[in-house]
């Protein structure tokens, strides 16, 4: 069984709690069960809303000690809420922290929810609209627009985007993309003689 | 007029009630958590302001209340009748709350996030208690600008909330499957579906009532309909599971079965103090007796209703003065001799 923190080593420690008299069991590799106050760790599932700092544990202590330094200083210019303030109480301040802190804990949210993107409802502002033109238009138009930026990059650097790519791909066990954007990279280096 | 948790249940369901819970944000304010005591009050009056007009939509009489006016006794009582949440009886900053007159429908203004709708109901309703959160959520959407991303949906003061906003659950009465020997590696494999489960009442370790609360684990990358579905699913199998138990049980043992029933009503009747684990433990041989059809009251009884009676919050704002805990026991024993109907 994977350890249902990193989902990357085996489980070994297997973990009980009784809360009210239900039993949750949880499964952790040695790594994760040591940075980890497991006792907390457990009520991330219970409840109505999980207590901050259950989710710290988990935001906070998965990244390295190096990427957490460089994250630190990070601040969202809207609401002044800083990363470390975050992964204190795992909160967010404003709407605007979503995008700020999305390239530091986009992983996370996608660890903790099993999914990043919202397929459910949406307000009346964000449906189709009259002239065709919905979210998810513009949303395509958007990417589109990233990609065609992406074009203009010296190919040292798509070369090395792709490589940044293909590995978020793997940690994120997303295989199939990870192909894709691996036959990309081939296909970019022949094309360039970047061959080896 | 009746509160909803004073409707009695349904017989051969022990599905007790059904919540749909979402949770919205203005795009124009920070989250509560980074507002200045004077958005705290804009914000409130601003949405309350909004709100006004909502009675009329849908048929319902609302009040309105100062979350922050009320003492915590008030608030406490609130909490333990599902109204408010633990987390916002200690919230600095002006909040409000928006309550239908039966307490089924019931909105907090600037609690943890901006809006937070609460519709419950008793038995599995959860389409239906959806279907009313629903039009609050539209009628709020069409005089506010949510805060929404095309990425992360609706977007919270909490992950755990993102995308839908929303948390289905459904609290059943499950005493014996609760003491089967898979039921924990039953909830382990609602685990890996996405619903979680938790005990209602207790203290550390020990459950009072065998009352277990299932949700939604996930709010991000499932439609709201896909979530209720879950949710509902899961609660009628493990209703299926628990009556199934129960139909067996009756047929070995129905004699000790009854005699538990009637001991048990004998003891709420007759005592005169009662603990909350006691009573809570009574109360749920008189829900099972009831809903086998073992015991029948003179009139109808909401069994749920007297467990919410009996919370100590609600038996203190009762008293209108402090109680030590001899005296508070004998409240509870008061309340429930006075409240549980005759039997035929
Ligand atoms: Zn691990
Ligand atoms: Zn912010």
């Amino acid at each position: 069984m994977l350890c249902e923190n990193c989902k990357m080593r085996e489980a070994t420690i297997k973990y009980v709690e009784v809360i009210n008299g239900v039993k949750s069991e949880h499964n952790l590799c040695t790594h994760c069960a040591s940075r980890l106050d497991i006792g907390q760790y457990s009520a991330l599932f219970e409840g109505e809303f999980p207590l901050a700092e259950l989710i710290a544990g988990i935001f906070g202590k998965t990244d390295s000690d190096r990427s957490r330094d460089q994250y630190a200083q990070v601040v969202c210019p809207t609401c002044g809420t800083t990363y470390e303030e975050f992964m204190k109480n795992s909160r967010f301040g404003c709407a605007d922290c979503y995008s700020v802190f999305d390239p530091l804990i986009g992983d996370n949210i996608r660890r903790l929810q099993g999914s990043e993107s919202h397929v459910g409802k949406r307000p009346a502002g964000h449906r189709i609209t009259e002239n065709g033109e919905g979210a998810q238009a513009a949303a395509e138009k958007a990417d589109r627009q990233q990609s065609e930026k992406d074009a203009e990059l010296p190919v040292a650097e798509r070369i090395e985007l792709l490589q940044s790519r293909i590995k978020g791909a793997v940690q994120r066990e997303e295989y199939e993309e990870a192909a894709v954007l691996r036959d990309e990279l081939k296909k970019l280096k022949e094309e360039t003689g970047q061959n080896g | 007029m009746d509160r909803w948790y004073e409707a009695p249940g349904q017989p051969g369901s022990n599905v007790v009630y059904s919540r749909i819970r979402l949770v919205r944000n203005w795009k124009e304010y920070p989250f509560p958590s980074r507002m200045t005591k004077e958005q705290d009050s804009e914000l409130t009056a601003r949405l309350c302001e909004s709100f006004k007009g909502i009675g009329p939509a849908d048929g319902t009489k609302y009040r309105f209340a100062y979350l922050d006016r009320m003492t915590d006794l008030e608030k406490t009582s609130l909490v333990e009748r599902r109204v408010l949440n633990r987390g916002i009886v200690k919230k600095q900053g002006t909040s409000g709350l928006i309550l239908s007159e039966d307490e089924s429908v019931g909105v907090i203004i600037n609690g943890e996030d901006h809006i937070r709708i609460q519709v419950c109901d008793t038995g599995l309703k959860t389409t239906e208690c959806y279907e009313r959160a629903e039009r609050i959520d539209d009628f709020i959407d069409s005089r506010i600008e949510y805060a929404f991303d095309r990425k992360y949906g609706y977007l919270t003061s909490y992950p755990t909330n993102v995308g839908t906003g929303l948390r289905v659950s459904v609290v059943l009465h499950l005493p014996l499957l609760s003491t089967w020997k898979n039921f924990n590696s039953l909830t382990a494999d609602m685990g890996r579906f996405g619903t979680s489960i938790r005990g209602l009442y207790g203290e550390g370790g020990e459950n009072f009532g065998a009352l277990y609360r299932i949700s939604n684990q996930k709010t991000l990358g499932q439609t709201e309909r896909e979530i209720v579905d879950l949710v509902t699913k899961t609660a009628a199998e493990l209703d299926q599971k628990e009556q199934n138990l129960r139909s067996d049980a009756g047929r070995r043992r129905s004699l000790a079965r009854l005699d538990e029933v009637y001991k048990s009503y004998g003891v709420l009747k007759y005592a005169r103090r009662l603990t909350r684990k006691d009573a809570m433990n009574l109360l749920s041989q008189i829900m099972a007796g009831i809903n086998d059809g073992m015991i029948e009251t003179k009139e109808p009884c909401s069994v749920f209703g007297l467990v919410l009676g009996i919370q100590p919050a609600n038996l203190l704002r009762m008293a209108k003065k402090p109680l030590d805990k001899d005296e508070l026991d004998a409240a509870r024993a008061d309340f429930l001799r006075e409240r549980l109907p005759e039997i035929r």
